[in-house]
């Protein structure tokens, strides 16, 4: 099979590789930009463990071909947090509200939120259901996910809310 | 104050899951899976097959009994498939997306044969292999046969489908080998029983093998078992001398991991106008699959066991039959048998209080026990009658009932304590490691850890590590499985920590966290435990139901007994979980089967999956005790996957009309009560 150089910026440093026409873009930020936190769940679009943002939208990385992602920025769970040693404050509240139980599905539910509180700047318990009605969780019943989003919702508010350049969020559909 | 170290390295993507291992020369391992439900094979051209894998799994692992061997699972196929997904070959490659792409390169030449689909019907079809006498796999009786002159005699047939497991990391392992030993990576419930596995089915020497645990990303019964496909990566990785990688996907998941439920229940009701019941008789059929060595054989025993609940009912007699069919074997899915008895008890005590137009809880109140109970069916009950007082008025059922539709169930817990459990505790460095022989999957096990050690030894909670499993570490162990683990493995650990106390006492005639510290101490416990420790439990829900005949749960509401809480977020995260996947089991998830015996739930949505938009918040009431235990905890896990369902099932009674007997409700089902207004 012939292969196809891409180019992806993956928090914010650049990959290039020649990979088949094939590969899914989860499989592009696994192997071969080796950052495992993306997860892949289910195959089918339904389950969200593989959600990252791609150019400011939260997207399942299972049902993007890496060729698709060419030229575009990505940001995994592993860059959420700029600062070295610092959680995020949508990754702090899910630790102070015990928004997990195994951890799969976390990377996704993490990102799913942050892109929704970034996007809207209050949200409902309704709408936070809503939000994460593509993330499925088998564990925790999604109670203290919900918690850990309302808590993140007062992080951000607090903290001046998160204007970070180089993960810019769309607004609006 | 309680470390986070496992939820900070989860929320940062640093958790390392079976399919981050990526290791020097690795191969990715395939399947070929039988496209029918029953088949002969006529030939098989490419691939590995059983002529070079001509092995039988072992029965090991959560419910599983040994003594079947002649339909035991192939490794893979020989002369016969059983079921849609079953492994009759295997492809591999040093990339995955090639060995996908081999898969299409293996000839397989099937006579197909009519496939035996419904359990009910099975017990009288032909016998699905030749030699086999019939397709009952176990055929007992519990309790005496009695005759009673009863003015009311209610009968019932229920079914609960089949249900995928699920967790959000489907199974997965890595297997490698340098010449003297094999090492797994697993994706697990137990590292001991998969060690067992490997040592039984490729007869390897306990010394020859270790099985290390992964990250694991939910299991829920899954993942206490063991697998053909273990078995191949590591028979390759022996062969070839790399490591193996298998990965499971989705589909894999939903046609050849073992689902839970999959029961039908038949019962007869004969009590008198008052509301007594004066006895129970019915049959528990169990739909076990294609071949023994699941929960299939055990599980109807099981449930029949536990038939009677929190009653006193002095009559009752049960056949417990587990059935062949052309499905893949059941496994134990969260509350493993437990749900299914309390579906049909509870169901049942429903229509009689409708047939006597009793409140449900009255008539509940009347068959409740004052005194500790043995059921005929040889069920342990505490006095249940007290408790349920206390749980109505801890969930408010009158006010409740006086609002709207509102159903309540309860039950008896019936945790899977023996044989007990082990714990390990390692103090070196100033810090504190800790292995339980049931190794958490999801369940947080890290949290109550902490806790006891806080506890018994007064250390601070920011210094203990609870630790993954590792047969190298802790050398014996069960599993956490059958809400189990606060109660065996804790105890195990509670013993560990006193023992730990003696030996700093012994060496300094006076024990302090400082002289713990300063050395180096080795503790190990076998908690052995080989009687049942039941609990009793209750779930109050409300729903609301729109034009289109869909429900909604409004309030979702657990009143338990579980002895000393160790962690209160490990209970809350518990109760919310198993409430979700008790919604799921009864409105949602199912897996669904045509006449032919092929599968026709295709995703993890089909499913049935719950999402964040079909649940409502959680009520956890505790009912206070203690148990007798060193832990003093009693079991939680699968309480409301087993009371979750009754409730809901008859706050659904109660909103629309309709006699619910099957999960999960067909939505048709639910329409068909709308009334044009």
């Amino acid at each position: 099979m012939t292969g196809k150089e891409v180019s992806i910026t993956i928090n914010g440093e650049k990959k290039t590789a020649e990979v088949e026409p094939r590969m899914l873009l989860v499989h592009f930020i696994r192997e071969i930009a080796g950052l495992t936190g993306t997860h892949v769940g289910c195959d089918t679009t339904n389950c969200g463990a593989c959600t990252v943002i791609m150019d400011g939208r939260a997207v399942k990385s299972c049902t993007i071909l890496a060729v698709q992602a060419d030229g575009k920025k990505i940001t995994t769970i592993e860059g959420l947090s700029r600062t070295p040693g610092k959680l995020h404050p949508v990754q702090k509240a899910f630790v102070d509200k015990h928004g997990l139980q195994c951890g799969y599905c976390t990377s996704g539910m993490v990102l799913t939120s942050f892109w929704l509180l970034n996007r809207k700047k209050k949200v409902s318990e309704e709408d936070i259901r809503e939000a994460i009605s593509g993330n499925l969780c088998r564990c925790t019943g999604y109670e203290s996910i919900v918690d850990s989003i309302e808590e993140a919702q007062r992080n951000l508010e607090k903290e001046g809310g998160y204007t970070e350049e180089e993960i810019p969020v769309r607004r609006g559909r | 104050m309680i470390s986070v170290d496992l939820s900070e390295k989860m929320v940062t993507g640093k958790g390392n899951f079976v399919d981050d291992i990526n290791l020097p020369g690795m191969l990715h391992l395939a399947f070929v899976r039988s496209p029918y439900p029953r088949a002969r094979i006529k030939s098989i051209k490419g691939g590995i097959t059983s002529r070079d894998i001509d092995m039988k799994m072992a029965s090991v692992g959560e419910g599983a009994s040994a003594g079947f061997e002649y339909l035991e699972h192939p490794v893979l196929a020989k002369e016969y498939v059983g079921y849609v997904g079953q492994p009759v070959a295997a492809v591999y490659s040093e990339n995955a997306y090639e060995a996908e792409d081999l898969v299409d390169t293996v000839g397989v030449d099937y006579e197909p044969l009519t496939a035996i689909v419904d359990p009910e019907k099975a017990m009288s079809a032909e016998p699905m292999y030749p030699g086999l006498k019939s397709n009952i796999l176990a055929d007992r009786y519990l309790g005496e046969d009695f005759q009673v002159d009863a003015p009311v005699v209610i009968e019932g047939h229920f079914v609960n489908h089949r249900i995928a497991t699920d967790p959000i990391e489907p199974r997965g392992i890595v297997a490698a080998y340098d010449g003297k030993r094999l090492t797994v990576w697993i994706s697990t419930q137990s590292v001991h029983t998969i060690k067992q596995g490997f040592c039984e089915v490729m007869k390897l020497s306990p010394d020859a093998v270790r099985v290390i645990q992964t990250d694991t990303g939910g299991a829920f019964g899954l993942k206490g078992g063991f697998y053909p496909e273990y078995v191949v990566a590591a028979w390759l990785a022996m062969k070839e001398g790399r490591p193996v990688k298998w990965i499971e996907t989705r589909s894999e998941h939903l046609l050849a991991s073992r689902p839970g439920r999959g029961v039908v229940g038949r019962m007869k009701l004969y009590a008198n106008r008052q509301g007594r019941i004066l006895g129970i008789k019915g049959d528990v059929i169990v739909d076990s699959g294609a071949f023994a060595g699941g929960s299939g054989e055990f599980s109807s025993r099981f449930i029949a066991m536990q038939i009677t609940g929190p009653y006193e009912i002095n009559n009752a007699r049960i056949h417990a039959l587990s059935v062949l069919t052309n499905k893949v074997p059941q496994g134990p899915y969260r509350g493993a048998g437990r749900p299914e008895a309390a579906f049909f008890m509870e169901r049942m005590v429903d229509r009689l209080a409708d047939e006597l137009h009793m409140d449900p809880v009255d008539v509940r109140m009347i068959n409740a026990t004052r005194e500790p109970f043995v059921s005929p069916t040889g069920l342990t009950v505490e006095a249940s009658k007290p408790f349920l007082e206390q749980a109505v008025k801890a969930m408010d059922y009158n006010g409740h009932r006086k609002k709207g539709n509102v159903g309540f169930g309860w039950f008896v817990l019936v945790p899977a304590t023996m044989p007990g459990e082990t714990a390990r505790i390692l103090v070196e460095n100033r810090g504190i490691k800790v292995w339980l022989g049931g190794t958490a999957h999801g369940q947080r096990h890290d949290l109550f850890v902490k806790s006891i050690l806080a506890d018994e030894l007064g250390v601070d909670p920011e210094i203990v590590e609870w630790q993954k499993g590792d047969t190298d570490q802790l050398k014996e162990g069960v599993g956490a499985w059958g809400s189990r683990s606060a109660m065996m493995g804790g105890s195990a650990l509670v013993e560990a920590a006193r023992k730990l106390r003696e030996q700093v006492e012994k060496k300094y005639g006076k024990y302090s966290v400082a002289r713990l510290l300063d050395g180096k101490w080795d503790s190990y416990e076998y908690f052995h435990y080989d009687k049942p420790y039941t609990s009793l439990g209750a779930n109050l829900i409300t729903v609301s139901t729109d034009r289109y005949g869909r429900v909604k749960v409004d309030e979702c509401i657990s009143y338990y007994d579980l002895g000393k809480v160790l962690n209160m977020d490990n209970a809350t995260g518990q109760n919310a979980g198993g409430c979700a996947e008790g919604i799921g089991q009864t409105l949602y998830e199912g897996l669904m089967f045509d006449q032919n015996g092929q599968m026709i739930t295709s995703s993890i949505a089909d499913a049935g999956v719950v999402k964040a938009t079909m649940v409502p918040r959680y009520r956890l009431i505790l009912h206070s005790s203690e148990s007798t235990l060193p832990s003093k905890a009693k079991g939680l896990g699968e309480a409301p996957t087993i009371g979750t369902p009754v409730a809901l099932s008859r706050a659904i009674e109660v909103a629309t009309g309709l006699r619910i007997t099957d999960t999960p409700i067909n939505p048709e089902y639910l329409i068909s009560a709308v009334r044009e207004p």
